[in-house]
């Protein structure tokens, strides 16, 4: 089914919010420049918890040079983008 | 040996774990037992006797590619059939292995090669990048693809226990970290040692999900499944560790408290067991184990046994089979080695201990009396269970089992033309933060107006980098100086987290 970028985006910080729940950011002013590790604070397992869940949620399958080349909150959602609206 | 932990095993199981005098002769040994057994799983099933089939293949190209018994060889591979082969080959070749991490870039694999005198790095294809540097610059290393075979099969030469088995990297697994010699003897003792306190061990199903490059997935994991005739399962990329685990059906998991708790929250969150219905026994280790863990697996039927190993004692130090009852303790010390405390820090001297450093000079610090000072604050209580309080040693140990060298990242830091001095930690054990004195005259030399964003770029440079488990994450600018031991330094147990 497709979905718009600000229904991903929705979607991502619904995701966001289970994975990382002590995160310091408002996930509510998520911003598409944010990266993952300097301003989300995602450690190498919060990045592979959010690549599951998001897998789950979003019912994609990440390829194997997924998400470790996605440095930034707006690449992950071209990504799902991209996924989601094959 | 470790008869206190009779009372946890089955009796049966007890008595079949024996030791060995070198790995050669256990494998021997494992491969008569259980031939028919599976014993790695990776695209393809591979019994105990086809993967000696192909290790006796290997040990012949490793001759061929100039690899003798006390030569020193690599080994540059991800998680796989190939890694788990050459491993094999080299130990029961009598050749020591390096095991080498896969993120190294291609000047530290060069570097490392060269400077440990290697004769050979077995390398998977994925990773020829890697060796291009030193194919180029150092010709006399022979590269081989752990794709490579033989047609003849060349036979295992045991060896005396003290002989060196494998090198591992501790810490920060970047160039700079100590390399710790591990002889048969100690990869021997700490591979039985990964046998106690579990009531079946034997023919058990693992899933590997922890690299093989790190004790840990080396030998309690690896060297455990083996010992035991159990089957791994080598999970290739930890993001469908959950659909492996669907089609394997592991009873046993090797995890870092993080990827524990990971699995449980995820649990939760979809409602079902992301385990499977096999699994009954966690062993956790490499990072401090929330004691909540514990309880809250128990009562999803999994028993999570925490413990406690350092790259330097071939892995196991102490395994807690109590853990319901004593859920804050790292357990019993297995038998085989002397301890003692001296001002809080355990001290440690054993059949599984390492034999030094590399670099001879990294030795002198580590080791005092004969003990290896192991850098964790410790105490013990009536029925000699561990719990470790504290660490002396600058080392972050994150939640996800990775160590960060904080000095070696607040050199780099201190290279930021505003920065007069700084400090990196860890909050929660899940990320770094990075405290910083500025250095104001440069700051109004530059008419910097906004510090914290020009710092912030500069760190991003930094990170840009570093692989993500030693980026900061968080800049805190300080508008007082530390506080400092009497040499002026920064006082490390008195600043960063302590304090909050």
């Amino acid at each position: 089914m497709a979905m718009s970028r600000n229904e991903i985006t929705q979607k991502l910080v619904d995701v966001m919010a289970l994975t990382m729940p002590e995160n310091a950011i408002d996930l509510n002013n998520l911003r598409e420049d944010m990266s993952l590790v300097g301003d989300l604070g995602l450690s190498s397992v919060g990045v592979l918890y959010n690549v599951i869940a998001i897998e789950e949620f979003f019912n994609i399958r990440f390829d194997d040079v997924g998400f470790a080349d996605l440095k930034t909150v707006g690449e992950v959602i071209n990504y799902i983008e991209q996924k989601v609206n094959v | 040996m470790n008869e206190k932990f009779k009372q946890y095993t089955d009796e049966e199981t007890f008595s079949k774990i024996v030791a060995f005098p070198c790995i050669a002769a256990m494998w021997e040994d494992r491969v008569k037992t259980y031939g028919d057994n599976v014993a790695i799983v990776d695209g393809e099933v591979y019994t105990y006797a086809r993967l000696n089939e192909d290790v006796a293949a290997f040990r012949t190209v490793l001759s061929e590619n100039g690899a003798t018994p006390g030569s020193l060889i690599g080994i540059l591979c991800p998680n796989s059939y190939g890694f788990v082969k050459a491993y094999l080959a080299a130990v029961t070749f009598g050749v020591p292995a390096v095991l080498m991490p896969t993120h190294l870039d291609e000047m530290t694999v060069f570097g490392i090669a060269s400077k440990f005198g290697m004769k050979a790095v077995v390398y998977d294809e994925s990773l020829e990048a890697k060796v291009a540097v030193l194919r180029e610059k150092n010709p006399g290393v022979a590269l081989i693809p752990s794709a490579a075979t033989a047609d003849a099969a060349m036979p295992s030469i045991s060896v005396p226990a003290e002989t060196p088995a494998a090198i591992l990297f501790t810490g920060g697994t970047t160039g700079k970290s100590k390399g710790a010699k591990l002889s048969h003897k100690a990869i021997l003792a700490g591979t039985m040692n990964g046998c106690y306190g579990i009531r079946e061990i034997f023919c058990q199903r693992y899933l590997l999900v922890l690299p093989l490059t790190h004790v840990f997935g080396l030998i309690r994991n690896l060297m455990t499944s083996l010992y035991t005739g159990s089957a791994m399962y080598i999970c290739r990329n930890n993001k469908d560790m959950f659909r492996d685990v669907a089609v394997f059906k592991p009873t046993i998991m090797v995890l870092v408290p993080a990827l524990a708790e990971m699995a449980l929250n995820l649990s939760r969150q979809f409602g079902r067991n992301m385990w499977g219905p096999d699994l009954k026994t966690i062993i956790c280790g490499a990072a401090p184990v929330a004691p909540y863990l514990v309880k809250e697996y128990d009562k999803i039927g999994v028993t999570l046994l925490p413990g406690y190993g350092l790259t330097e004692s071939a892995n196991l130090v102490s395994g807690n089979p109590e853990a319901l009852a004593k859920p804050e303790s790292v357990g019993l010390i297995y038998d085989g080695m002397a301890y003692k405390i001296v001002d809080g820090e355990l001290w440690l001297k054993g059949i599984n201990m390492m034999d030094g450093y590399v670099t001879p000079e990294d030795n002198a610090l580590a080791y005092e009396d004969g003990y290896f000072k192991t850098g964790d604050l410790v105490r013990i209580d009536e029925e000699g269970f561990l719990y470790i309080t504290g660490r002396l040693k600058e080392i972050i140990v994150l939640s996800s089992g990775e160590n960060v060298s904080p000095a070696e990242l607040e050199v780099k830091f201190c290279g930021i033309d505003v920065i007069s001095d700084c400090l990196v930690y860890d909050e929660d054990g899940k990320r770094l933060v990075l405290e910083i004195l500025p250095r104001m005259t440069r700051v109004k030399e530059l008419g910097i107006e906004d510090l914290y964003s020009y710092v912030k770029g500069e760190v991003d440079k930094i990170n840009s980098t570093l692989p993500p488990f030693e980026q900061i994450t968080k800049i805190i600018i300080r508008d007082t100086d530390f506080v400092r031991t009497p040499a002026m330094k920064i006082a490390r147990n008195l600043n960063g987290n302590v304090k909050k």
